[in-house]
């Protein structure tokens, strides 16, 4: 799953710590889904697309669509 | 005393790794604890501090994460070791099933004969595999 959360985090102005913390999962979690090593849950999805008022597919985009 | 770490120093990742190394300390002790009984021939007093540092790591593990608003463990951390420990089983299997019934075969050929140890790793693995398989129910119809 491919994804602009770093565009979008920095253009927010927070760090890793502050996204996971306002979303309530470690600085990790956020490292790895950037890097699109760790594919979040649809309940993350949903809170991290709520925290950019956004909807979820504005964030994550399916690899096959992006060819 | 998580919450107060990330209160006072605004970072959730020491709360985090003050809690794994607590985890891993224990656990440690624990093993340590269990090794130099037996080499010492005090088994008792080893077996004791083992058992101790076993159920309190354990606990911490389990309960820390539940009496916390700091996420010590998250989605990441429970897919982690869902895949890990699907790895395990999976060579677990691999290996059982390719081994355990040629062995049967053989030694009821009189072809070799398996020494006891081999026998008590046979029934780990056929234990493991069947308490495997009631999981695998329970969690299913949940």
């Amino acid at each position: 799953m491919e994804n602009n959360l770093p565009r979008r985090r920095e253009a927010a102005g927070l760090s890793q710590g502050e996204l996971a913390e306002a979303v309530g999962v470690t600085r990790q979690t956020i490292n790895a889904i950037e890097r699109e090593r760790y594919d979040p849950s649809l309940e993350l999805a949903f809170k991290l697309a709520a925290h950019f008022e956004c909807h979820i597919e504005d964030i994550f985009q399916p690899e096959e669509n992006n060819d | 005393m998580f919450d107060n770490i990330v209160s006072e120093t605004g970072d959730p990742g020491r709360a985090r790794r003050l809690y794994y190394r607590s985890v891993y300390a224990i656990a440690g002790v624990a093993i340590v604890g269990l090794l130099a009984g037996m080499a010492t021939g005090r088994e008792l007093i080893g077996t004791s501090i083992y058992c101790v540092g076993v159920w309190l790591g354990g606990g911490i593990s389990f309960l820390a994460p539940k009496l916390t608003d700091v996420p010590l463990q998250d989605e990441r951390d429970t897919d982690l070791y869902n895949r890990a420990s699907g790895l395990t089983l999976g060579v677990l299997f691999v290996g059982g099933l390719s081994i355990i019934p040629v062995i049967y075969v053989l030694e009821a050929a009189g072809r070799i004969e398996t020494p006891p140890e081999v026998n008590g790793a046979i029934f780990l693995a056929s234990g493991l595999f069947l308490m495997w398989g009631v999981s695998y129910g329970i969690v299913k119809r949940r």
